[in-house]
């Protein structure tokens, strides 16, 4: 610990803190705009000076450690004139016209560091040179007259997702923040992650969704998560009348510290589809809005009539839905004869989890963060550019630190280019994985092959990270997990540090596996089938299973072609307007909220069950966690 | 004592921020008896007294010749020059021509918008005024008060007015403070 005195404060922090970080400990307030918690320092605005005792000159607090018995000052005449230079400085260089911005009014952390000295006016001579504005995103807009060159977006895109798509070209005044060689944004390499957006200080780089629909007080911000995939990212929801205005990534959650991609922040938010308003009955050939107490009879008499001529029903959930309707879903039909059930999507490749953790002599997963922070990452059967996007930002942002990146994969996988080594897959995943196995055996030193540079690397490695994705593919499924199995046997063997994760698909496929919906569906013979398909793209093979079934009962956000033949169709709220309990790819139980209300008419997934199981006089309930098959957990929280 | 006289006028602005001037309403009359409102752009007097007024306020940029004359005048006549707005302040929406050359700002307002006719033509007589290119109050003439805000709050316009009729420098902080 080293002891500092900052405004007459006594102050212990631990060596190597900055002394804007030990102010912030101690409550003094040191003003600041390049700085942001979550990135590196830069000192690149220099607003936060301090005056330190003994030194020449102010001192920028962001960067500066602290030393024993320094003596800071950061509320003098000399800090305060210099702050307002500095700011002077910053305004005067482009256009920083308050009146027409889009983050005035307390958005804005220069107009607040304006505000908070006191300034009235800016007292040098404002340079009037155009910058360019590239508006080629669909999701936002960077104007480079709004931009005072802080850099944390570049930090923010290098560090936080390891994509490295913005940078700054040119020098001093002309320095202009560009994408790639300085391709417009929306042709670059940008993945559209927004993560530049919610670290932007000013309004350089503005959500066009949010923009002008109110400043960030007069709105309500409701913590969430993403249910997009199983990672489960925080959210913090930012609404107003009940319309959701703009989502960004929760700094405080535990599983993506704040980073989201495009999936998460900015897909939900440009939704053209038809929205399904009412329930609807089939009377003949058309489809009439029908009240849901209409609607719940005639689904009701549906499986009556089947129980009674003995008829097979099917029902199928997506696997995004929450705990609590997976779990009545089950309840619901197990009680109706001849039901059998399942997810809408197979999550049969779940059951390999167990088997690999039965299998592997490492008992259990572990959290996503720990396998990406390891020395050597190996990606096996999972593309993280297009899915578990977060996933993939975790592995590369390491890589320029020095992680290496091995890369087992058989499809065209986009995450090749960032990849050290790619295994060959010709001989397909199994024969890849066992030629590293017999090559880390080797005691060759030639690099020649793929298979040899992998595992020089692991070799080299002190801790080794697995993620695992959807690797049950047809009948090779056993030989691929016992080859996963030998290769992580021969890493631990080898005294390495271990950890592994999989991926495992929809954001609630994990609980849908731990509550039984695992085993696939016979599609044979169906007569009655309900879908609650609530907001899940369905399958095109799915929708051809369902081709000749007569009676459809379908509870969907949207119109389709299975709401288009059904006989009962009940609309479905969206995320969020719905609310549950997820279990995420690590174990985690984390909680959906409600953000915003739905209309009247539309009812929940769980209302719909319970209005059903109302009619058939069987008995639900919420208590999800009992219905959990706990043998077959594979990740470290006990749940 | 004499009241102190104050005296307006307007430049390269949109006249919003003397309508917030009227938006004190009734609390004009609390301005009257404490001071002597002269020459502004909504009373009769056009021209600040030549033997001087204590306040000057002045709204918007300066955008042309005739601006500066006016900014100029006011400067010399008045003890304490109020820049009223953002416009006065930092030059504001009329500065956004800056970006742009001044010929390419008359091109644009007097031959290419939609509702020109092919008659079209920059009007150029020595009687008109010469554009400039637009600068705060403070680039062209002293400044001892800003007042920004796009208008500035009546509120905020009450205060600096009381506070000036009573010989005082008003300090504008917290929700008097808005560039906006």
């Amino acid at each position: 610990m080293v002891s500092i005195t900052i405004d007459g404060k006594q102050i212990q922090v631990p060596e190597g803190t900055t002394v804007l970080r030990a102010a912030e400990s101690a409550d003094i307030k040191i003003p600041t705009l390049c700085d942001h918690p979550q990135l590196t320092p830069y000192g690149g605005c220099r607003l936060c000076l301090v005056e330190v005792e003994g030194a020449r000159t102010l001192q920028p607090s962001c960067t500066l450690p602290v030393m024993p018995n320094m003596v800071v000052h950061t509320d003098t005449e000399k800090v305060t004139d210099a702050r307002k230079f500095v700011l002077t400085l910053i305004f005067s260089e482009r256009n920083h016209f308050c009146m027409y911005c889009q983050v005035s009014g307390g958005d804005c952390e220069l107009q607040n560091a304006a505000y908070a000295e006191g300034m009235t006016h800016w007292p040098l001579q404002t340079n009037y040179s155009p910058f360019t504005v590239d508006a080629s995103n669909p999701y936002f807009v960077i104007d480079n007259n709004r931009c005072i060159l802080c850099r944390r977006c570049v930090r923010a895109c290098a560090e936080l997702v390891g994509n490295f798509t913005l940078g700054i070209e040119d020098r001093g005044a002309n320095s202009v923040l560009v994408a790639d060689l300085g391709n417009p944004i929306g042709e670059s390499t940008c993945i559209s992650c927004g993560t530049c957006v919610q670290v932007c200080p000013t309004g350089a780089i503005i959500d066009r969704q949010s923009a002008y629909n109110g400043r960030e007080q007069d709105l309500t911000h409701i913590k969430s998560i993403c249910t997009a995939c199983s990672i489960g990212c925080g959210l913090n929801v930012l609404t107003r009348d009940n319309r959701v205005v703009r989502i960004d990534g929760d700094w405080d959650a535990q599983v993506n510290h704040g980073l989201l991609c495009a999936k998460g922040r900015f897909e939900p938010l440009v939704n053209d589809k038809e929205r399904i308003a009412t329930a609807m009955v089939r009377k003949g050939a058309r489809m009439k809005a029908a009240t849901t107490k209409e609607a719940l009879n005639a689904a009701v008499n549906l499986i009556k009539a089947a129980e009674k001529d003995g008829a097979m029903v099917g029902a199928f959930i997506t696997a995004s839905a929450s705990a609590e309707e997976l779990h009545q879903f089950i309840q619901l039909f197990e009680n109706v004869k001849n039901a059998r059930y399942g997810t809408i999507g197979s999550i049969g490749y779940l059951q390999s989890m167990k088997t690999l953790a039965l299998l592997a002599k490492i008992e259990r997963e572990s959290d996503l963060i720990r396998v990406t922070d390891s020395d050597c990452v190996l990606v096996i059967g999972a593309d993280l550019i297009l899915d578990h996007q977060v996933a993939g930002f975790m592995v590369k942002r390491n890589l320029p630190a020095g992680t290496k990146l091995i890369l087992a994969s058989n499809d065209d996988n986009q995450l090749a280019p960032f990849a050290d080594a790619i295994l060959d897959t010709k001989m397909g995943l199994v024969g890849a994985l066992e030629d590293l196995v017999v090559v880390m055996a080797e005691k060759k030193t030639d690099l020649t092959s793929n298979a040899a540079k992998a595992a020089a690397y692991l070799k080299e490695a002190q801790s080794v990270g697995v993620i695992i994705g959807e690797i049950a593919v047809g009948s090779s499924t056993a030989k691929v997990l016992e080859a996963v199995t030998s290769l992580l046997d021969k890493l631990s063997s080898d005294g390495k540090t271990v950890k592994y994760i999989t991926l495992k698909g929809q954001s609630n496929a994990y609980a849908a596996y731990l509550l039984g919906l695992d085993k696939p569906v016979d599609f044979h013979d169906l007569e009655t089938v309900f879908v609650f398909q609530s907001e899940e793209i369905l399958d095109q093979t799915f929708i051809q299973e369902l081709e000749t079934v007569p009676n459809l009962v379908v509870q969907s956000c949207y119109t389709n072609s299975l709401t288009a033949k059904a006989q009962v169709v009940f609309p479905s709220t969206i995320w969020a307007e719905n609310q549950g309990s997820y279990i995420n790819l690590e174990g985690k139980v984390q909680h959906s909220n409600q953000i915003i209300r739905p209309t009247e008419s539309i009812p929940t997934l769980v209302e719909t069950m319970q209005g059903l199981a109302k009619s058939l006089g069987s008995k639900v309930d919420s208590n999800w966690s009992d219905g959990l098959d706990r043998h077959k957990i594979v990740t470290v929280p006990k749940l | 004592m004499a009241k102190p006289k104050i005296a307006s006028d307007w430049l390269a602005g949109c006249a919003g921020c003397h309508m917030s001037l009227l938006d004190i309403d009734e609390r004009i009359l609390q301005v009257l008896e404490l001071a002597d409102l002269r020459a502004t752009p909504i009373t009769d007097l056009k021209e600040p007294d030549e033997s001087g007024v204590a306040v000057g306020i002045l709204e918007g940029g300066i955008n042309n010749s005739a601006n500066e004359e006016v900014a100029h005048r006011m400067r010399s006549r008045c003890k304490v020059l109020v820049a009223l707005g953002d416009c006065a302040v930092f030059g504001g929406i009329p500065a956004m021509r800056n970006f742009f050359t001044i010929e390419e700002s008359l091109r644009r307002a007097y031959i290419e918008t939609p509702s020109t006719d092919e008659s079209g033509k920059i009007p150029s007589d020595p009687e008109l005024a010469v554009p400039t290119k637009v600068r705060a109050l403070n680039e062209v003439v002293d400044v001892d008060i800003f007042v920004p805000g796009c208008p500035p709050d009546a509120d905020t316009i009450f205060y600096v007015l009381s506070e000036l009729a009573q010989g005082r420098k008003p300090v504008l902080t917290d929700d008097k403070l808005q560039w906006h």
